[in-house]
């Protein structure tokens, strides 16, 4: 469809009054913005040397579409710098893929949020964050970029909660959820790396996540008793389906892991291996569906797939494993897919600074 | 201050409503299920209400390989022009 101009709203030129502004019109997460004055946008823009009214991302059902002008727009709203803006442009193309399906991940009562995963050298050079407080508040780039993100589920694709935003509960990370994956003392490839970008490119990876669990082990000293907890979060009953799954390994976690020679794809191997419920188990809690199963142990099956079992995801591939947070403390993370498994498939892309 | 609305650019689509059926005495009918549990259990009873009170024929069962997306553009095409309605709904 043919864009129309960007309109214009003529707001008052006090500050606190065009924060107002932006409420009475129904623009913001309930957390007062930036108000997106013309020159900002503009300089948001800079970037980018495609045209203003390129479309990077289309709404399946509305057909409503994300312009780049309007990602600015949202960015400046969001407290974006205009550096983080590749990155952000970035995860919407890969959300415009249609397996990502984010019309069903932000409009579903499971009230999933996108994850992004930021990984490479463009993360440092923007200084997000990938140590102490990973998920907390406190870094302008991860905060602003996942914001923004949401803003734009919001403004331009108008999900708006209780009216196509029908999440349940929602959580957290519709706020926000956005980090970058730790390099600093990292020993296993960097995801994007393990993606196949050549060096020096930076991928944004995105994930529809349902939520945040923290895995909790202090007392494990090898490697199958820290994953040997993480496995047991992926496969709570209230977690456990289909679907894939981001884990984020503490630093202390790691050096456990690691430092035993495990290698990304044995880790992997290992929780996809240990991550399953009995289908007796399943069935005590109403959750086995025969349909699933028979997915999980077709002809395609994994040979990890054990008979009469349910395990979480397909493969050993549906598990992203990284790590990120401080050096002290064994907290690492799994974060589930949303709601009950297959309706979105995590995607990544590169993140492209030659438009500069 | 002026400020740029953070909305879509895009045209606004023009949608209308198909023109109602006149009476449902032997019309042909469609389903389409989403794939969630028992939703096509429960579609199937309610197309057999419409067999049993308006003399329906089912024509079309179509079904979503994913229950949240949007059923396939050839999926509706197709369906349109074999069925005078359609039914559908969540199952769970």
């Amino acid at each position: 469809m043919p864009a129309v101009s960007p309109r214009i709203h003529e707001a008052p030129d006090d500050l606190l009054a065009a924060i107002d502004y932006c409420y009475e019109q129904g623009w913001t997460d309930g957390l007062p913005v930036v108000p997106p004055e013309v020159g900002r946008v503009r300089a948001m823009l800079a970037s980018e040397s495609r045209a203003a009214d390129t479309v990077i991302a289309r709404h399946p059902a509305t057909e409503l579409e994300l312009s780049l002008h309007a990602a600015a727009v949202n960015a400046v709203m969001a407290g974006c710098l205009p550096e983080h803006f590749p990155v952000l442009v970035a995860a919407f193309e890969a959300m415009d893929r249609p397996d990502f399906n984010f019309h069903g991940s932000t409009a579903s009562t499971g009230g999933s949020a996108p994850l992004l995963v930021v990984s490479g050298p463009y993360a440092d050079e923007i200084a997000m964050n990938a140590d102490v407080n990973l998920f907390g508040p406190g870094n302008r780039a991860n905060a602003t970029i996942g914001r923004a993100v949401r803003l734009i589920l919001r403004n331009v694709f108008q999900m708006i909660p209780g009216i196509s935003d029908k999440s349940t509960q929602g959580n957290p990370g519709k706020y926000s959820f956005c980090i970058a994956e730790r390099a600093r003392g990292n020993p296993w490839p960097l995801l994007c790396a393990a993606q196949g970008y050549p060096a020096g490119v930076t991928s944004v990876t995105v994930f529809a996540g349902g939520g945040f669990c923290n895995v909790e082990n202090h007392g494990g000293n090898t490697p199958e008793q820290v994953l040997g907890s993480v496995a047991d979060a992926m496969a709570n009953y209230g977690c456990i389906t289909l679907g894939q799954s981001v884990v984020i390994l503490a630093p202390e976690h790691m050096a456990i892991v690691a430092g035993a020679g495990w290698t990304r794809e044995q880790a992997q191997n290992f929780l996809f291996t240990h991550a399953r419920r009995s289908v007796e188990g399943m069935k005590g809690v109403g959750k086995y569906r025969d349909r699933e199963y028979d997915t999980q142990h077709g002809d395609a099956a994994s040979s990890l797939v054990e008979a009469d079992f349910v395990h979480r995801g397909l493969s050993p591939d549906d598990i992203l494993i990284t790590m990120g947070g401080g050096d002290a403390g064994g907290h690492s993370c799994f974060i589930p897919s949303w709601s009950r498994g297959r309706g979105s498939i995590m995607q990544h892309g590169p993140i492209n600074l030659g438009r500069k | 201050m002026q400020l740029y609305a953070p909305t879509s650019t895009a045209a606004k689509r023009k949608a209308f409503r198909a023109p109602p059926l006149a009476n449902l005495e032997g019309m042909r009918l469609g389903i389409l299920e989403n794939g969630k549990l028992n939703a096509e259990e429960m579609l199937n009873e309610v197309g057999a209400l419409f067999v049993q009170r308006h003399g329906c024929t089912i024509r079309t069962l179509a079904s979503k390989r994913n229950a949240s997306a949007p059923a396939p553009a050839a999926t509706l095409v197709k369906v349109a022009q074999e069925v005078d309605f359609l039914i559908t709904g969540l199952g769970d």
